[in-house]
């Protein structure tokens, strides 16, 4: 076999990049769920079950965004600080997309984690504030389309697609709905 | 049916559901993991056979930078309209990999 490239000095980095595009594909899935579940388009699953699988998605997307994210502080070419990856408007590299991402994890993190205090925060609360990790999931996307090492890749953009097209369908059945929804109470109340 | 029976039937519920909640825990483990691995494995194979986007981009780059260099330092040296062929001699030799870490197997 063939090999141009030495790949033992990037380890770092591709596994940064592999972590990365499971997180989209995982954030993916799992916003695509919630999204299914909140519009009652789910699948013919128990509630239950709908539920675990949501927040095991969500909770494998955090992981695979805290690799994406750690890994790069082994690289050494961008030779990244811990704060680097984790503070917004820091990292030199790419500043607006780096902190697109960074933006983006720190709210699918706290928007995500904060389920499991719904009982205090209260669940209208919690409900409403949990509707901006489509905004997060959204962010994360543009950071991989502008930062993206693969981002001008076939394979890439044909699997962000996939991964893309059925969230917006959904968001923008979500979106009709509650539109729907709005106008017939609005004209009821006329 | 007595309120012991009751109980028994609402404990094997619950520990149905937990079953099948640690069961698609695994399912969803297993499958982030293949999303990892094959990730993995088509940047790794893309890098490794020097089709990574990235270093194609860096290795372009510097490609560039040594031909307009060669041919400042030859207009410099010998300002004769003959350069033109060596320069791209030159030129075409500095296309082979010469940044980062890239050798022939």
């Amino acid at each position: 076999m063939t090999l141009a490239t030495a790949t033992g000095p990037h380890l770092f980095w591709i596994t940064s990049r592999a972590a990365g595009i499971a997180a989209l594909l995982l954030s993916s899935l799992a916003v695509c769920l919630g999204l299914a579940m909140g519009g009652r388009l789910a699948p013919r699953l128990s509630k239950s079950d709908l539920r675990v699988t949501h927040e095991a998605l969500s909770l494998a997307t955090l992981a695979a965004l805290a690799v994406h994210g750690l890994s790069l502080l082994g690289d050494g070419y961008l030779h990244p600080s811990l704060a680097d990856v984790a503070v917004p408007f820091l990292f030199g590299y790419e500043t607006f997309w780096t902190t697109a991402g960074i933006v983006a994890f720190w709210m699918l993190a706290a928007l995500g984690l904060s389920y499991y205090l719904r009982a205090r925060i209260g669940v209208r609360r919690w409900r409403a504030l949990h509707r901006l990790t489509a905004l997060a999931w959204a962010l994360g996307v543009a950071h991989s389309l502008g930062e993206g090492t693969d981002s001008g890749q076939q394979w890439f953009l044909v699997m962000t697609a996939l991964a893309v097209v059925p969230v917006l369908a959904l968001l923008a059945a979500r979106l009709l709905g509650v539109l729907a929804d709005t106008s017939e109470q609005l004209e009821q109340k006329a | 049916m007595t309120p012991d029976q009751a109980q028994r039937i609402a404990r094997r519920r619950k520990a149905a559901l937990r079953e099948r909640a640690r069961h698609i825990r695994v399912i969803v483990a297993s499958l982030s993991a293949t999303f990892f691995v094959t990730a993995f494995l088509v940047v790794y194979v893309q890098l490794a056979s020097g089709h990574d986007p990235a270093l194609l981009a860096t290795e372009r780059h510097a490609t560039s930078e040594l031909a307009s260099r060669s041919t400042e330092l030859e207009g410099n040296e010998n300002p004769s309209p003959s350069k033109s062929s060596s320069s791209s001699s030159e030129a075409s030799s500095a296309e082979e990999p010469t940044t980062l870490t890239t050798s022939q197997s």
